[in-house]
């Protein structure tokens, strides 16, 4: 019939590529989807199911198997009373009669739930306000902005053990200044990765340096995809460069701010690289530490690993919950 | 070449239906305009026939073949876009010659036919410019050549003069036609501009609501439209439509009445409720015209506005005696006692003027008030047989 | 809104002028006249920035470049000159294999994550079908989870023989094989490509993609041939944060090896391979650092524009 359809060319795929081109929209949109679910239920969804199931089970230390008996929530139950047999805990609270009503087991930065969620607020605070200079820096146009902007970008392109290392040197006696100097203002004590107060600050500092960059990315491209029309607008009406940024900068970078805010609490709750390769997990013990020590602690207690991973998961479901009702009054909001 | 023919196609959407049963019948080497307005399910009809779009029911066939769930490639079709789409990361050659690589081509042959197809729409020397650095008409004749080194089966246009200006739109439209003539391919054309259906088709398919309304040369459309929907929508500026009742011998209108004998024409009874329908050029000054054999009674009216287009002038009319400006008429919205005329530029007449008009009742058209279907068109022998000479049918095109 | 600034101000400058020396006064004097002051504010926010920024570099540099055993208080000099550290790291470790591995992993996830995104991003960007939100939702929730939650059946199921995979692999297990870290970090890296990609292959006209189809190619021929190459800032976005993450990563490379370059332990287990039982040579750990950082370094240098522009065109904007 038609002289083209002849001329294609049909090879040993071609009943395949038919029966593609002959799918309903819905069967084509699923059939692309099976790669990457597949490989999202092999390496995430099997996994957080079967670690959930884990968590169940009673922790079986001696023997040949691994897990013992059905235990349902007593893991959970361990971790948030400060009972279970981890190095670090991740909860020790106990309820007093006498203001403060509370009184803790072990010191604030030896409980892995006080120090991850301090290091993740600080944490995106700083890296929210450092990132939002940086970015608004990057914003102008200036001679050697390019070189500005690498510069700037730099430390959030390094692999987290050299993050750590930089850090981990600086603040070792033998090594660095940074004890030295940091003593010698009273702040910190003569070996700072020994304390576990102090080598909190210390991540904090090194993560912050590290990730402010990121921030200042994300908020720079929400800064770059604003109007310039509505500066020359502002400009015409007589706003001053505060009230430029109060009335135009700020609110329209708001979106792009809050997903980066989003994607660092994320980040910052997960925290183990960092502390892996610094002050280690027995002194600044983060929530994925606590997983890690389970697992590779030589105690096989499997079921409270399971069970503490299962916690941090849920905590940060519940933080992204929070941003995400936030979104909803936003405009534009994420997703 | 080939013919297109589309049995009983319908697309349903989950809560619309887009195209409702279309039954076409496209000779081979046809030019046939979809036309109608936006969301009539013309661009959706051309999807199908291109492949883009699966009918829910209905087949459609290209030649003797039936394509209906083939994919776009397989049919032997080329297709011109709204938007043009042209491929922005590709220069002209690599757009033109795209569907030739894609079908491994020999090079000698995509240089050929794209040398040829851009002699066609006159596009030499430009081969290595970017989409960017054209113009939005030469943007339109790569895309035309795009789908010509196809050499197609079908050629199918979805509205690809409607981002043009105005004045490149009239003269893609003759380029179009002359292409048609040199081609002699099977053309199906879709657009909401009635005046490009009226000027480069063989054959125009009005569409309304998903559904065929009339598929006919463009003077059958114009001058014998199948329903109050055709006649308002083909031929610019709109027909006049006035409501009126079948009452002893006359068409009732609510300002002027019209003889008419009910009992020449089939279906329509005294009392019916009808729509009687005018052209604006079909209405005359009483002073001015001459020649009109069948004319009607004298019409009063008082002039409201009058928009002078150089050639001729439009005069807004209100019929009846209640002859204050209404705002209706302002706003383009036909009423009841509202006329538009169209009179020559040297006629001498001004704004809230009192004035009587006649119409011609050889063009004057009835439709079924409830329907909209044609009941007749042109009054003629109705006007003769009231001045006694005996019926002559001429013009009673039914 | 102007009178509450002006409050602000006044607020501000009266709070400054109680004890004033000379540098308070300039910056009260700038604050009633932001114009005056606002060049040198910047370019001094603008240097602070880049001191913070850069200065750990600059210090690394000078623990490598310090001999070892002479380690005590560098700041800005090293204490000695040995540049041959930098030569030294590849002779006691094969450090450069490490980084091979890196690369490798790395190049290897990015693609495929590319590749599995891409279809992913066209499904969620362009299509219609009931329970896309649900399962864009899904993507989403894999980056809750601390790669944690993932490990332990991981570490069992690549820990596990597979006959199958005999002939493949020496032993049938993932465990020490590239796959132990290709695998798991492209599933780690790939719901952020799915966003990326989905708001860009989004943003195409529908007319294109049917222009491309009309003219001979399969839905999925416009994708690769129409809609992916228009969107190659948000592709090369994808990619260049992939990259960058994979070679970045910790929790994985840490875990899924056993830190012998041959068993492809990636960059990280060369790094902390300095740190030997009786001594570490924390200069060649410096060195090796700065040599590990370079490639991503010349990355941002080169691709820093188009990170910027893909992540404003698309990522943030849907």
């Amino acid at each position: 019939m038609s002289t083209e359809t002849e001329r294609h060319e049909r090879g040993r795929l071609a009943p395949v590529v038919d029966w593609m081109e002959n799918l309903s929209e819905a069967a084509y949109a699923y059939l692309l989807l099976i790669p990457a679910f597949g490989l999202l239920t092999l390496i995430a969804f099997y996994p957080m199911i079967s670690t959930f199931w884990m968590s169940l089970l009673e922790d079986q230390t001696r023997g040949a198997e691994t897990l013992g008996g059905f235990v349902g929530l007593e893991n959970y139950i361990g971790i948030l009373t400060g009972d279970a047999r981890l190095a670090r805990q991740f909860l020790d609270v106990q309820l007093t009669g006498s203001f403060p009503f509370f009184e803790l087991g072990v010191g604030f930065f030896q409980q892995a739930l006080f120090v991850t969620l301090s290091f993740a607020i600080l944490n995106v605070i700083f890296t929210t306000l450092i990132g939002f200079g940086q970015a608004l820096v990057l914003d102008k146009d200036f001679r050697g902005r390019r070189w500005v902007r690498v510069a700037v970008i730099i430390p959030w392109a390094v692999p987290i053990v050299i993050q750590g290392m930089i850090f981990y040197l600086m603040f070792q006696p033998t090594v660095g200044f940074g004890a030295d100097v940091m003593n010698a203002l009273g702040l910190f004590s003569a070996t700072p990765l020994a304390s576990s107060q102090d080598s909190f600050f210390i991540l904090l500092i090194a993560d912050v340096w590290k990730t402010s960059a990121f921030m200042a990315l994300l908020i720079l491209a929400g800064l770059q995809s604003v109007d310039r029309s509505l500066y020359d607008v502002a400009k015409v009406s007589g706003a001053s460069t505060w009230q430029r940024f109060k009335l135009i900068t700020f609110p329209l970078a708001l979106p792009a701010v809050l997903v980066a805010m989003l994607f660092r609490t994320m980040d910052a709750m997960r925290v183990y690289g960092l502390i892996e390769s610094t002050a280690g997990c027995t002194t600044v013990p983060s929530m994925t530490c606590m997983v890690i020590e389970g697992m590779f602690g030589g105690t096989r207690i499997y079921g409270t690993a399971a069970a503490v991973a299962f916690m941090t998961a849920a905590i940060i479901g519940v933080f992204i919950s929070i941003y995400i009702v936030k979104f909803r009054g936003q405009e534009g909001g994420v997703y | 070449m080939a013919r297109v023919t589309l049995d009983g196609v319908t697309k349903r959407y989950e809560d619309v239906t887009a195209v409702d049963d279309m039954n076409l019948d496209i000779g081979d080497g046809e030019f046939v305009t979809f036309v109608g307005p936006s969301g009539c399910g013309k661009s959706t009809t051309m999807e199908t026939i291109a492949g883009l779009t699966i009918p829910t029911e209905g087949e459609i066939y290209i030649g003797d073949r039936e394509v209906t769930k083939l994919p776009p490639k397989d049919r032997g079709i080329a297709m011109v876009f709204q938007n043009i789409a042209l491929f922005p990361h590709m220069d002209v050659y690599d757009n033109i010659s795209f569907g030739l690589r894609i079908r491994n081509y020999e090079k000698s042959e995509i240089d050929r036919r794209v040398e040829e197809a851009a002699e066609i729409v006159q596009l030499g020397g430009m081969m290595d410019r970017m989409p960017e650095e054209m113009s939005g008409g030469q943007r339109q004749r790569v895309a035309i050549a795009r789908a010509l080194v196809r050499e197609p089966d079908v050629f199918l246009m979805d509205e690809p003069l409607a981002n043009l200006d105005a004045k490149l739109r009239v003269h893609m439209r003759t380029e179009l036609q002359r292409l048609h003539r040199r081609l002699d391919t099977t053309i199906i054309y879709v657009t909401h501009d009635q005046a490009e259906a009226m000027t480069m088709s063989d054959r125009i398919a009005v569409i309304n609501a998903g559904k065929l309304q009339q598929i006919a040369p463009p003077l059958t459309c114009y001058n014998e439209p199948a329903n109050q929907f055709v006649a308002g929508f083909i031929g610019s500026p709109s027909m006049n439509f006035v409501e009126a009742e079948v009452a002893g011998g006359r068409l009732e209108a609510e300002n002027f009445h019209v003889e008419f004998d009910p009992s020449t024409t089939d279906g329509i009874a005294p009392g019916d409720r009808v729509v009687l329908g005018v052209r604006p050029e079909d209405i005359y000054l009483e002073r001015t015209a001459e020649g009109i054999e069948y004319a009607t009674e004298l019409i009063n009216a008082r002039t409201d506005v009058l928009e002078p287009m150089g050639n001729e002038v439009f005069v807004y009319l209100v019929t009846g005696n209640d002859t204050e400006t209404s705002m209706d008429v302002a706003a383009g919205e036909a009423s009841d006692d509202q006329l538009l005329m169209n009179v020559d530029p040297d006629t001498q007449i001004e704004a809230e003027e009192d004035v009587s008009v006649i119409l011609d009742r050889s063009r004057i058209h009835l439709f079924d008030a409830e329907t909209g279907d044609a009941l007749r068109h042109g009054l003629i022998d109705v006007a003769s047989a009231e001045s006694g000479t005996p019926e002559r049918g001429v013009g009673d095109s039914d | 809104m102007a009178t509450e600034t002006e409050t602000t101000q006044t607020q501000a400058e009266r709070d400054q002028s109680d004890d004033s020396g000379p540098f308070q006064r300039w910056v009260s004097g700038s604050i009633s006249e932001p114009g005056r002051a606002y060049r040198p504010m910047f370019w001094l926010v603008t240097v602070f920035f880049l001191v913070t920024t850069l200065f750990p570099f600059y210090w690394l540099f000078m623990v490598a470049l310090t001999p070892e055993g002479q380690l005590q208080n560098v700041v800005f000099t090293p204490n000695g000159f040995n540049p041959g550290v930098f030569i030294e790291i590849f002779q006691i470790l094969p450090f450069h294999r490490y980084m091979f591995n890196s690369f490798v992993i790395a190049t290897v996830t990015t693609a495929f994550v590319l590749v599995v995104a891409s279809l992913a991003g066209y499904v969620f960007g362009r299509l219609r079908f009931p329970g896309k939100n649900p399962l864009m939702l899904l993507v989403l929730l894999v980056s809750f989870f601390p790669p944690a939650a993932f490990f332990i059946p991981l570490n069992d199921l690549f820990n596990t023989n597979f006959d199958i995979l005999e002939p493949v692999l020496s032993n049938g297990s993932l465990y020490n094989t590239p796959y132990a870290l290709v695998i798991p970090m492209s599933a780690l890296f790939m719901p952020l490509a799915i966003f990326i990609l989905t708001t860009f292959y989004s943003q195409i006209p529908d007319g294109l993609e049917d222009a491309a189809r009309v003219e001979g190619t399969t839905r999925l021929g416009a994708l690769f041939r129409v809609i992916i190459p228009l969107s190659a800032p948000g592709v090369a976005t994808a990619g260049v944060l992939t990259f960058i993450g994979v070679y970045n990563e910790f929790f994985f490379s840490f875990l899924m090896t056993d830190g012998q370059p041959q068993n492809w332990a990636p960059v990280l287990q060369g790094i902390l391979g300095f740190q030997g039982q009786y001594q570490t040579l924390y200069n060649a750990m410096a060195a090796a650092s700065i040599v590990a950082v370079l490639p991503m370094a010349i990355l941002v240098v080169v691709a820093q524009e188009k990170i910027v522009s893909g992540l404003t065109a698309g990522g943030l904007k849907e």
